[in-house]
């Protein structure tokens, strides 16, 4: 039995015409790490908000389907109840500081208070999600006082210390230089080693291929490829539909063109293309 | 009664509030340094109380008010009831339809302004003697010194003062409201309210501007004649 | 203004550590003193007896005098003017000018008024120099106050200087495409909407994402809520907030037995 079980959902927000999901069937299993890439408008978000359980709990709109997280179904539970199971943090750092906190300390700790997490447990935790994201050194700063990757790494904690089942990102990583990323994949990836699943929407495909398990690729509301990175990130049909893909993929595909690439398998990291083109 | 407030508030009420009352003092100031003859200083509360409901427009006015009295005009501090009722009579003109069209706008902001002169009559009476530290208050001296009793007084100060402010502070919510876009008002409590049919007529909007540059232009007349008198 | 609104400065004094509840509580009385008390010279008193004593006391001497020539005197002043000016009150007239006569009782009349607004927003100042204001939103959350009111006070504090910051900028920028915020006055009125649109709705659109970021951090839970931060409520407190309360009672009592 999956731990995420979305069967054939389908959903329209209010007051538009179509839909921003369609015909999603997708299994995950618990400790997997998946990714989700696609073009602006591809229902990437929409995903996210429906495994979090703000659709159709928040926004409202028609919805069809099945949304199923742990046993128990979206339909049959309430909002402030589903996202004690499932974490969300998503791309714009700003709107997600509470604005109720003085300092990154208090600011993750709100969550935990919201929950009624007791005042010992709660400090311990808030110290150990900030040593994990590598940011115990901003627990006195302002939240507002910070740039957007910093903003982005406190709003990721916040939703860390919370210790959801089932972590849900969108583009948690857009404001964020190439060893914030890496670094934030890296904490990630762990936490799904620790069992956490991880449902995280990205574009930056190196560090997909380094430490996603499987890639799910949507587009128009649909799941359109599915598979391993590796399989995924390098397939023919998702350049030819307008989805974005690596510069060692793109490299290694004019130079298979020219003859010069002699694996059959396409590169999407640095070292792929390193020991490809040895 | 408590089922009724609470229905004004869900999570969407909470986020608006910090932004209206940060909406109130951010335009008083501006219009404060534009040195208009207006306060213009509750639009935030009139917008919470349309889209959230009575409750969630007093709570919305009291808070700017006593915020704005502490930290900007000391002597605002004492008129928080007076920015409660206008958010709780905006929100209740709002929930009788009359947050829908420009011309009802207009009732609305005339009932909202009677509210503020009639609840802040007392104030100003019972704590300042009928003169409080606003400009207007030399109305009040002159129409007491005429003869006038103080409760008259004030209350003829306010009733000249009011509606063009009120009046006009409904219309630019209104507009706001207009100008949202419809699946931005959704997710508020009273969203229902504001739902309007079709396009606004252009007709009544300047008919609204008409009505207000008339009660200017009659504020001003009164005013001549009592500095001519 | 930034400044301004956070009042707030870290120090170690017998009045920062008194519990916030007990420091609100004796705002409250001062000003109900000042107010109701059926004494002409209790606002002055209580300058001399409590706020002079309690700006030592809060080792904040310096910075509420500093606030109180900037924001609290001139606020008292110009009440005095308008009421000694304006108020048509008593006969021994001591100055004549066009209808507006300034008697000996029109002048005690503003300077009492004067006095009051002045020991109202002294407290109020004193009060939120000594006090951070999440400790005093944990203070009341603890006892019941919804969690909900806390949220909203605090963000309003914070977003008040963003929004002005926000502000400046458009002025700025409107002003450098040419409008004008200093010229006729149709002009200026007609440049309100091109000033407070962007303004507005820059910030509306912000509200869905807020909402649905608290919320998945448990702002909904119907758990009950615990606080990071203890906030010490001693015995001297609770016998202090008794005794302040039956001060304001008091106070009241007497304005109403003798009106």
């Amino acid at each position: 039995m999956a731990f995420v079980n979305l069967q054939n959902l389908a959903y329209k927000y209010p007051l538009t015409k179509t839909n921003a999901l369609e015909n999603i069937n997708l299994q995950v299993r618990e400790g997997e790490f998946v990714a989700v890439i696609g073009p602006n408008g591809a229902g990437k978000s929409t995903l996210c908000y429906a495994l979090a359980g703000f659709v159709p709990h928040f926004f409202k709109g028609e919805i069809s389907g099945e949304i199923e997280v742990d046993g128990r179904k979206s339909g049959e539970s309430t909002l402030d109840e589903w996202v004690l199971n499932v974490g969300l943090a998503f791309q714009n750092p700003f709107n997600q500081i509470s604005g109720a906190k003085y300092t990154v300390f208090e600011e993750i700790a709100f969550g935990l208070e919201n929950i009624g997490v007791p005042r010992d447990e709660m400090k311990t935790r808030v110290e150990e999600a900030m040593s994990l994201t590598g940011i115990s050194d901003l627990a006195d700063r302002s939240p507002y006082s910070l740039s957007g990757g910093q903003q982005q790494r406190v709003a990721l904690t916040s939703i860390l210390v919370m210790r959801p089942r089932l972590l849900v990102l969108d583009e948690p990583t857009s404001q964020m230089d190439p060893i914030g990323t890496r670094e934030v994949f890296g904490v990630v990836r762990r936490m799904a080693e620790e069992g956490m699943t991880v449902v995280m929407v990205e574009h930056k495909m190196e560090w997909i291929a380094h430490f996603a398990d499987r890639v799910i690729a949507l587009k128009e509301g649909q799941i359109f490829l599915e598979g391993t990175p590796g399989d995924v990130l390098t397939s023919d049909v998702l350049i030819e539909n307008g989805f974005g893909i690596s510069r060692y993929t793109s490299v290694a595909r004019e130079a298979k063109k020219q003859g010069l690439w002699k694996k059959e398998k396409l590169p999407v990291t640095l070292d792929e293309a390193v020991e490809g083109f040895k | 009664m408590f089922e009724k407030i609470k229905n004004n508030f869900n999570t969407q009420t909470w986020v608006l509030i910090p932004i209206a009352i940060a909406i109130n003092i951010a335009v008083g100031q501006i219009v404060l340094a534009l040195k208009l003859p207006v306060y213009l200083d509750s639009i935030g509360t009139v917008l919470v109380a349309a889209l959230c409901g009575p409750w969630a427009g007093a709570l919305t006015g009291a808070l700017s008010n006593i915020i704005w009295g502490i930290a900007i005009d000391p002597n605002a501090l004492p008129w928080w009831p007076v920015a409660f009722m206008i958010g709780y009579m905006a929100g209740r003109m709002a929930q009788w339809g009359f947050f829908k069209s420009w011309w009802k706008v207009v009732v609305t902001g005339f009932v909202v302004a009677i509210t503020a002169a009639l609840v802040s009559t007392p104030i100003a009476v019972y704590l300042y003697g009928g003169i409080t530290a606003s400009g207007s208050s030399f109305i009040t001296a002159y129409l007491m010194q005429t003869g006038s009793d103080m409760i008259s007084a004030v209350f003829s100060t306010n009733f000249l003062v009011e509606p063009v402010d009120k009046i006009t502070t409904a219309m630019l919510a209104f507009a706001i409201v207009l100008g949202m876009p419809k699946r931005m008002i959704g997710g508020y409590p009273k969203a229902s309210q504001v739902e309007t049919e079709g396009v606004q007529s252009t007709t009544q909007l300047y008919i609204a501007i008409g009505v207000v540059v008339l009660l200017v232009l009659f504020a001003a007349f009164m005013l001549r004649n009592i500095l001519g008198g | 203004m930034h400044e301004r609104l956070s009042f707030h400065i870290k120090r170690d004094s017998v009045l920062h550590r008194l519990n916030p509840l007990t420091k609100l509580v004796l705002t409250l009385a001062l000003i109900f003193l000042a107010f109701t008390f059926p004494w002409y010279w209790m606002p002055h008193l209580l300058i001399l007896i409590a706020v002079i004593p309690l700006s030592l006391l809060g080792k904040v001497f310096r910075e509420f005098w500093l606030t109180a020539l900037k924001l609290i005197l001139p606020a008292a002043g110009f009440l005095f003017l308008m009421q000694a000016f304006f108020q048509p009150i008593g006969t021994d007239v001591i100055f004549k000018f066009y209808f507006l006569d300034i008697t000996s009782e029109s002048l005690m009349f503003a300077f009492k008024n004067a006095m009051r607004v002045f020991v109202m927003v002294s407290a109020f100042t004193l009060f939120l120099l000594t006090t951070h204001p999440s400790e005093l939103m944990s203070d009341l959350t603890r006892r019941g106050l919804p969690g909900q009111f806390a949220y909203v006070i605090i963000s309003t504090l914070q977003i008040i200087p963003q929004m002005q910051a926000k502000a400046q900028t458009i002025i700025s920028a409107q002003r450098s495409r040419g409008l004008d915020t200093e010229s006729t006055f149709f002009k200026r009125a007609g440049s309100v909407l091109p000033l407070v649109g962007p303004l507005v709705f820059g910030s509306l659109v912000e509200v869905e994402e807020r909402a649905i970021a608290i919320e998945a951090r448990g702002f909904t839970s119907k758990h009950a809520k615990t606080s990071l931060h203890e906030i010490p409520d001693s015995d001297f407190d609770k016998i202090l907030r008794w005794i302040l309360f039956a001060l304001i009672v008091f106070s009241i009592g007497l304005n109403l037995w003798l009106s």
